[in-house]
């Protein structure tokens, strides 16, 4: 199905964006670079948002499709061969206009570039590279660009387009290689990994290189990332932060993205439609558990373990750690080391070094913590400062739950309202395909 | 009896009047640096107009350099540029408690000290602040190419952006500038960018956008509308990140 080739470029980034916002890699950090006179654009290692939409999630880059014509039928994909949506591309200029235009207008900070398959991986790959060189070296273009590897496409392709990359995403879909199955008849978890492999390797090897000479060209510096859609199938929490600390620690990734799964598509295979909306606490919990990977030196086997697969919907990862593990509190705010400080509620790696600096030149109390940072309706419950507690409480579950309970962040009223909920017989919430494939053995 | 150092609210007033301060040798108990405008006036206590220099204010950016070091400098200047009328003082407190401890240099780990406690807090929210208008500048187009931004912070957060833009648009002409403060900043296409005061500026020039400009913002607001995904709406989230008072000058909320 071809459309008529005179849409404007309005229409097209209506569509192409439109195509593209359920992508969520899309920051623009992990690389510092410079201007070099000549041209436009820089990079900030911290990375930069420009905007927030409606849904609260920031605009760094200009995320767009550089087309939405899909050979692949991926039962979740808005994009699937099977829909029928208005389909048009992008040519490389008019890719490259957008993204100066914008960029000198500091709405973006660059690029993120995904695409349908059109016609065959190695050949969307083409187009991709096309656009890409011609950003970097006609437009002159210095500022970040992420761009996303087509799984199956060539090696030697995957290669030249992370020459002119900043980061590179190939994402993973779903968490297990039998959800795939299930979802993305035309994705197979071999052809995921492949190139994902392929960049983690020529990343190192390009280390090397740039150690040998200084000016060699970097590949992907800003390193790869990559995306699970989360609660489209029935892979527990557990499930999926093994998978996401197995891809830090083996494929060397940035970053793990997860998206809460939003029902575009009508199809047996995904879960029934409620009126729940998107699992965005699910998705929340998961990121909270991240970053405690990543930055707070804890393991996946900490945070949940087979008998207790989900996250707590009440309590952030660490708070429920911390609760369960309340025999190594409280912790000495003057004296404890740095990753037991890292450990309590209430204190990020931030107030955690401040504190570790403060404390050399002086005793700290507790008004000192609070200027540097420490949420002490969080921490009161696990720290002493000089042999004290803040207020008299008293280190048991039940007490300490109930008190950070009323203190807690904003959840959703369905879940603060718990109790008062009206069962129903036919809208009952919890009535997803993971519940039935239990009971039916589907 | 303590002695008041009136300066104006700029580095250069601030560094003048802790110059004045440090020559008559005075201490964190009988010496205060107060913004003109901003005073409240108090018994016990005599004022004094600091006349205000740039020999002054380099002698002392010298000093801190040289014994407290560039970190804590940094934080120094950046509470200077803050709107806030107890950081002269604050900047004061912390020079003098450097000559107390042991390694001047890292006073601004000494977090229990009340005035180190405030520039801490100061120089973080005016860093913040100017990080938050490398995000929400918006330059427009002019028909002569020129790029003009308008902002409204509440910090003097021009010089803080100032080197970030210049970097990333070296070949263009752009302007940015602080309606609050009444300054701005200029950049001229492969040349060094400058600080301008309260000029006289021609503001029907500035309105007078190019053809393509009304294109490219539409583009950008539709863009925008279009990434949000409408099961996930969380306005309050939104108003998080980008408070309304922010949004006057910005394309996609006007």
């Amino acid at each position: 199905m071809r459309i008529q080739e005179s849409m404007s470029m309005y229409e097209k980034l209506n569509i192409l964006s439109d195509a593209a916002k359920y992508d969520v890699a899309c920051t623009s950090s992990g690389v510092d670079r410079q201007n070099d006179g000549t041209g436009i654009g820089n990079c900030q290692k911290s990375g930069i948002c420009h905007t927030f939409t409606s849904d609260g999630r920031c605009v760094s880059l200009l995320k767009i499709l550089f087309t939405n014509e899909c050979i692949f039928d991926c039962k979740y994909c808005i994009n699937r061969s099977s829909n029928d949506v208005v389909r048009t591309s992008f040519t490389p200029d008019e890719v490259c206009k957008l993204t100066i235009e914008f960029y000198r207008r500091n709405y973006i900070e660059g690029l993120f570039l995904s695409s349908g398959i059109l016609k065959s991986p190695n050949y969307t790959m083409e187009l991709i590279y096309a656009s890409l060189y011609k950003l970097r070296y006609e437009c002159n273009f210095q500022g970040y660009i992420h761009v996303k590897a087509i799984p199956g496409a060539d090696e030697e392709l995957i290669r030249r387009v992370g020459f002119l990359a900043d980061r590179m995403s190939v994402n993973l879909e779903l968490p297990t290689a039998e959800s795939l199955r299930m979802l993305a008849p035309h994705k197979n978890r071999k052809n995921i990994l492949t190139p994902m492999r392929l960049v983690q390797n020529k990343m190192a090897e390009n280390r090397q290189e740039i150690v040998q000479y200084k000016n060699a060209p970097r590949f992907v510096p800003a390193g790869q990332s990559t995306q699970m859609i989360i609660g489209a199938t029935p892979e527990s929490d557990y499930q999926i932060i093994n998978v996401a600390e197995s891809l830090y620690q083996k494929f060397g990734l940035k970053r793990v993205f997860y998206s809460a799964f939003v029902h575009v598509n009508e199809d047996k295979a995904l879960p029934a439609k409620t009126n729940e909306g998107p699992p965005l606490l699910r998705e929340h919990r998961l990121y909270q558990a991240d970053w405690l990977l990543r930055y707070y030196g804890f393991q996946a086997k900490e945070l949940l373990s087979e008998k207790n697969p989900n996250f707590n919907v009440l309590f952030d990862p660490k708070c429920n750690w911390a609760l369960q593990h309340l025999e190594m509190f409280p912790v000495e705010a003057n004296r404890a080391d740095y990753h037991t400080l890292l450990r309590v509620p209430g204190i990020g790696y931030k107030s955690a070094s401040r504190i570790v600096k403060a404390r050399r030149f002086g005793v700290l109390d507790f008004a000192d913590l609070k200027k540097m940072g420490v949420v002490l309706k969080r921490a009161l419950y696990f720290l002493t400062c000089n042999g004290k507690m803040m207020y008299p409480v008293k280190i048991e579950e039940d007490y300490i739950t109930k008190n950070l309970l009323s203190t807690k962040e904003k959840l959703p009223d369905h879940i603060r309202n718990m109790n008062y909920q009206q069962i129903s017989l036919f809208d009952d919430v919890k009535f997803r395909t993971e519940n039935i494939s239990m009971g039916g053995g589907m | 009896m303590r002695k008041m150092y009136v300066v104006n609210d700029t580095v250069t007033g601030v560094f003048s009047g802790i110059y004045d301060a440090w020559k008559e040798e005075r201490t964190i108990e009988n010496a205060g640096i107060l913004i003109r405008g901003q005073i409240e006036q108090e018994l016990f206590c005599e004022y004094f107009e600091v006349e205000e220099s740039q020999h002054k204010a380099v002698a002392v950016e010298r000093l801190i350099q040289k014994h407290m070091g560039y970190d804590t400098y940094w934080d120094i200047y950046h509470a200077c540029l803050a709107d806030d009328s107890g950081k002269g003082t604050a900047v004061w407190g912390v020079m003098q408690s450097a000559k107390t401890v042991k390694d001047s240099r890292k006073i601004m780990e000494h977090l229990s000290n009340p005035a180190v406690a405030k520039v801490f807090e100061l120089s973080r929210a005016v860093a913040n602040e100017a990080h938050i208008f490398k995000e929400f500048v918006r330059f427009k187009e002019l028909e002569s190419g020129i790029l003009i931004s308008k902002i409204a912070p509440k910090a003097q957060i021009l010089t803080c952006i100032a080197e970030h833009f210049a970097n990333r648009l070296p070949l263009e002409n752009w302007m940015i500038c602080d309606k609050t403060h009444q300054m701005f900043l200029v950049h001229e296409a492969r040349k060094q960018w400058i600080l301008v005061h309260d000029s006289k500026v021609d503001m029907e020039k500035i309105e007078q956008y190019s053809c393509a400009e009304n294109e490219y913002q539409i583009l950008w607001k539709s863009f925008v509308e279009s990434l949000a995904i409408k099961e996930r709406k969380n306005l309050g989230l939104q108003r998080q990140h980008a408070p309304i008072y922010r949004r006057t000058y910005m394309v996609e909320f006007s």
